[in-house]
């Protein structure tokens, strides 16, 4: 009686003050709990009469910036696509690349070749789209045609009589000089000995050399004479001999230049034939005229050498130039990128994105235990592959990749691929290794990451942003504006074709976008992450499958998202058993002082869901301190102590504020073994509180959800669906009374998207929700007393909760002072170890 | 003329490897007797043994002393070298072979060699001077039809000299063998 009378004295003050904290509360309609999907706005039966939706929905924003992106070419307008899992990021990107590739030109083919002056540095060689595989392939059948014209010109009979020409007059050089000695040797009765490792000079005796008894006989002069000759004889033979090598180089020099006369015209012929087909290519023309000189400095290597003779030069064997074969690989093309003439630019996506994979690798070959290399070793990374075009990379991978992201950042910066082996740059290996020539490098870089990681390197690498200057943030929702039903429908649709599914009929459409709703939190959005509405789509299918349908139905989506549930609700369904058997202590009925149903919402992998928690709070005379004995235990978060210390300020405020605050609380979520976080049972927790001070019991048949600020106005919280839900399901199982509801803040409504059995239960009037702007009209609700306004004079009614509050706190005051008062000079344990 | 017995001159240098190797071949093919004969040369020895003995190398063009003792066992190692160059070869051919080692001037001793020889090979450059005495024959290397004609006559052996043409010897060798086959 007395709280109506309350009421209708608050609805009439209501008229003259529109926002006055003590506007009544009114229960929500079931219209307002769930924003269904108005089947009027989807004119189709099916899915299959609707066209597909070529636009993206919902991110306005990312695509421009994908657009601008992808048009500026400049320096460093590389992307970052930012946004959460599931989003479509890869696919939105993409499809905008590929939208746009076809229109570019495509880049140009890049070959490495031998480098005749420094081998250790292959150069590379541009070449128009497409050429880089005829390159190589003309290359090699020029190789081909070599080791036939060559050996035919060395076979000529012109070589081989002038061959011998050369070798004979070494010969005849080397025996007219020996010879020379020889005579004048013998015209002194003087014998050259040919040993085994030379010359030697001894006097003759008759034909042959005399022997050493002979020798002794002669009379002393005539020995020293023959010393003095021989000794002469010597010298010029060690001249002679001093002038073969000389003799021998020029033998070879000129062999050589014969070499190279005979080979010159049928080298030339070829190669010239190819610098003609090349002739637009000033780089390849330039190569082919360095092949050339090479070849005809190298003539003999296209000589195959027949079985088991050694080619000899004079009769000494030559070395076999280091396995022809082998050698002629420096003739080779390494095609390292070979594009299609009309592909347009490349579009690359690195799914591994090591560094190797990144700019390339030199591989190795062991060769008789050592690691050898050459320019043929090469291989492109994808930076190669995307150079003109576009690659994606997944930021976090790029991230984890040991050196990946420096690598990927130098390129960048310096606008060339330059091959560089890991091993090398870290002086890890020290085999032979090439330093092939920087490619140029104009590629357009698309990382895909979580905000996180965008904002991380935004603000701990200095080089981030000079190199990402755009970034496409992708939207979680799109407003549900008129119209967006119907866009959304067409989404279905486009999605439901592409994944090859049953077509979905009117309801089923309904039942997913109201699904988009409820995944976006708010009945004004909808959710844009495909990856989940595709799941949900899949699973509706099968649904439909097993229900041997043609049509997927409004049934089957929601089997689908029930069996979802059902398949991860093992942990609520477990903590709701153990309310029921009343080991988790929750008051669904009655009503109790300081004690509160509080809500909290667990999130287990894909899964969300409400619990309530009962708080309680107990207060006394003390120091002015609300103790939060989840921070003490270290089980609460910092937002959580933040709302906790909130309350001290809202209730120093608002109570007796001339007086000191004189009171010790403490608050603890009861049960709660984990930890704590966020803000949003501290209304909650201020309404135990108060109810403690005033000793008003509340209703335990409501559970509360909200923040609140020091003024005591009650502010959004997330979660309100799960939050309700959860409270929701423990009623009805312990039976639902029609007292049972749910305080939420105001604001918080336009977030309602309710399960269909809550709606159903609101409107049967078995069930309730209050929408709470201040903490007066939660009391008022929770107590059934009027909270109570100051009037005229600044006081509260009489026997208002407010009043009863700001009593017992200056009562506190009061009482804390007095005991100092009449201690004057003593110290209080004296006085009382005295009494 | 039926080819019993051929002598060649063995000198181990590798690139007369070729020249044994025909010489085998032949002498297996017509189921003769190989002989290797090395010739320690004596006008080596009385070098070595004058007092100044000085040997220019080839390669090294310097000087160097030589004395009997060295010069005996570098001959020594040469004959050893040579023998065991027969020995695999002629293991490998196979053929019944036997290895001689002779001093004195190498022609004397070649063409002493070959008065119980049918076909002696060797490195000879010509002209050779023979003494009348000796009931010899010299043919060119790559001659086959003096080889022939030599082949036709009786009596006496034939002196097949190389030179440096040692190609055209082994060509000769083939045809020979291959001729005594059939």
């Amino acid at each position: 009686m007395q709280i109506k009378s309350g009421i209708g004295a608050l609805r009439k003050m209501a008229l003259n003050m529109s926002d006055s904290p003590m506007l009544p509360v009114r229960k929500l309609a079931a219209s307002e709990l769930c924003r269904a999907c108005d089947e009027k706005n989807l004119p189709f039966r099916t899915t299959d009469e609707l066209e597909d939706l070529a636009q993206v929905l919902g991110q306005g924003r990312a695509v421009d910036a994908i657009r601008f992106s992808v048009g500026m070419a400049r320096d460093g307008y590389n992307l970052f696509a930012m946004g959460p899992e599931g989003i479509g990021r890869h696919t939105i990107v993409r499809r905008h690349l590929e939208e746009q590739a076809p229109r570019r030109e495509t880049p140009p083919d890049w070959c490495y070749v031998f480098n005749f002056e420094t081998p250790h540095k292959p150069r590379a060689i541009q070449l128009p789209a497409g050429k880089a595989l005829k390159f190589r392939d003309d290359m090699e059948r020029l190789v081909e045609d070599l080791r036939s014209a060559i050996p035919a010109a060395f076979e000529s009979d012109e070589y081989r009589a002038r061959q011998k020409e050369i070798a004979t007059e070494f010969t005849e050089r080397q025996e007219q000089g020996i010879g020379a000695i020889e005579e004048r040797a013998k015209t002194q009765s003087i014998a050259l000995v040919r040993t085994p490792g030379g010359f030697g000079f001894a006097p003759m005796h008759k034909d042959g050399v005399m022997s050493p008894e002979e020798y002794r006989k002669l009379p002393e002069a005539e020995q020293k004479r023959l010393e003095q000759v021989i000794g002469t004889l010597q010298e010029e033979l060690e001249q002679v001999i001093h002038e073969a090598p000389k003799w021998r180089r020029e033998g070879q020099r000129k062999l050589r230049e014969l070499n190279r006369q005979v080979t010159r015209a049928a080298v030339n012929g070829l190669i010239e034939e190819l610098k003609t087909a090349y002739r637009a290519l000033p780089q390849v023309v330039e190569y082919l005229a360095r092949v050339q000189e090479d070849v005809l400095d190298h003539a003999e290597v296209f000589r195959q050498p027949k079985d088991g003779e050694q080619p000899t030069l004079f009769g000494v064997p030559l070395p076999l130039p280091e396995g022809g074969e082998s050698f002629l690989r420096r003739y080779q093309v390494n095609a390292l990128i070979g594009h299609e003439a009309a592909g347009g630019a490349p579009i690359v996506y690195e799914d591994n994105p090591t560094h190797d994979n990144l700019v390339g690798r030199i591989e190795h070959i062991a060769q008789m235990g050592a690691l050898v290399t050459d320019f043929t070793l090469i291989k492109a990374g994808s930076l190669h592959r995307a150079n003109g075009g576009y690659l994606i990379l997944d930021a976090l991978k790029v991230l984890s990749q040991p050196f990946a992201w420096e690598a990927l950042k130098r390129v960048l910066r310096s606008r060339e691929i330059r091959i560089e082996s890991l091993g090398q740059m870290l002086s890890l290996v020290s085999t032979v290794s090439l330093e092939p020539e920087p490619i140029p490098l104009d590629v357009k870089v698309v990382l895909v990451g979580q905000r996180l990681i965008y904002y991380l390197l935004h603000a701990h690498d200095p080089e981030f942003g000079e190199l990402f200057k755009v970034v496409a943030d992708f939207e979680e929702d799109m407003g549900r504006e008129p119209g967006a039903d119907l866009l959304f429908a067409r989404l279905i649709a486009t999605v439901a074709r592409h994944e090859k599914l049953r077509a979905f009929d009117r309801a089923a459409v309904a039942r997913v976008i109201e699904f988009g709703s409820r995944n976006a939190g708010d009945a004004e959005k909808l959710s844009v992450g495909l990856r989940d509405i595709s799941d949900l789509m899949r699973e509706s299918d099968y649904w439909a499958g097993t229900a041997a349908r043609k049509v997927i139905s409004a049934e089957d989506v929601q089997r689908a998202i029930d069996a979802r549930v059902e398949r991860s609700d093992r942990v609520r369904d477990r903590l709701q058993e153990e309310i029921l058997r009343g080991r988790l202590l929750i008051d669904t009925a009655g009503s109790r002082a300081g004690q509160v149903n509080g809500l909290a919402v667990v999130q287990l992998g894909g899964f969300a869901f409400g619990v309530p928690h009962r708080i309680t709070a107990r207060v006394r005379l003390g120091a002015g301190k609300v103790v939060d004995i989840e921070r003490e235990a270290e089980l609460g978060g910092p937002i959580h102590s933040k709302g906790v210390l909130i309350l001290s300020g809202c209730l120093s405020g608002r109570y007796a504020p001339n007086k000191p605050l004189s009171l010790a609380a403490s608050l603890v979520f009861e049960q709660s073994y984990g930890g704590v976080e966020g803000d949003s049972a501290s209304s909650a927790e201020l309404y135990a509180l108060l109810s403690a001070l005033a000793d008003a019991p509340l209703d335990q048949s409501l559970a509360v959800t909200g923040s609140v600020n020091q003024h005591g106005e009650v502010q959004a919280i997330g979660g309100v669906n799960e939050k309700i839900e959860g409270f929701f399901d423990v009623c009805r199982a312990r039976g639902l009374t029609g007292g049972q509801g749910v305080l939420i803040p105001a604001s918080n409504v336009r977030n309602l998207m309710l399960r269909r059995d809550v709606v159903e239960a609101v409107a049967a009037g078995k069930f309730s929700i209050y929408p709470v702007a201040t903490m007066d009209q939660g009391m008022t609700l929770l107590t059934g007393v009027p909270a109570g306004e100051r009037d005229a004079l600044g006081r509260f009614p009489a026997g208002s909760v407010n009043f009863r509050v700001e009593q017992r706190l200056s009562e506190f005051a009061d009482r804390s002072r007095a005991p100092q008062a009449g201690a004057t000079g003593t110290k209080p344990r004296r006085r009382g170890h005295r009494a | 003329m039926k080819i019993r017995r051929v002598i060649v001159a063995l000198d181990p240098a590798p690139r007369h490897r070729a020249l044994l190797e025909a010489a085998a071949e032949a002498a297996g093919r017509m189921e003769a007797e190989l002989v290797g004969l090395f010739v320690e040369n004596q006008d080596l020895l009385h070098f070595a043994a004058l007092p100044f003995a000085r040997e220019v190398g080839v390669a090294s063009a310097t000087r160097r002393p030589r004395d009997l003792e060295s010069m005996e066992r570098l001959l020594r190692a040469l004959a050893k070298e040579a023998h065991e160059m027969l020995a695999s070869i002629a293991g490998r051919a196979p053929v019944r072979w036997s290895f001689r080692v002779a001093r004195g001037s190498p022609l004397v001793e070649l063409l002493a060699a070959a008065e119980d020889a049918d076909l002696v090979i060797a490195n000879v450059e010509e002209p050779v001077e023979l003494p009348p005495s000796l009931r010899l024959r010299i043919v060119r290397a790559g001659d086959l039809e003096a080889l022939r004609a030599a082949l036709e006559e009786e009596g006496g052996g034939i002196v097949l000299c190389a030179g440096a043409d040692e190609a055209s010897v082994r060509r000769l060798l083939r045809q020979l063998a291959a001729r005594e086959e059939s």
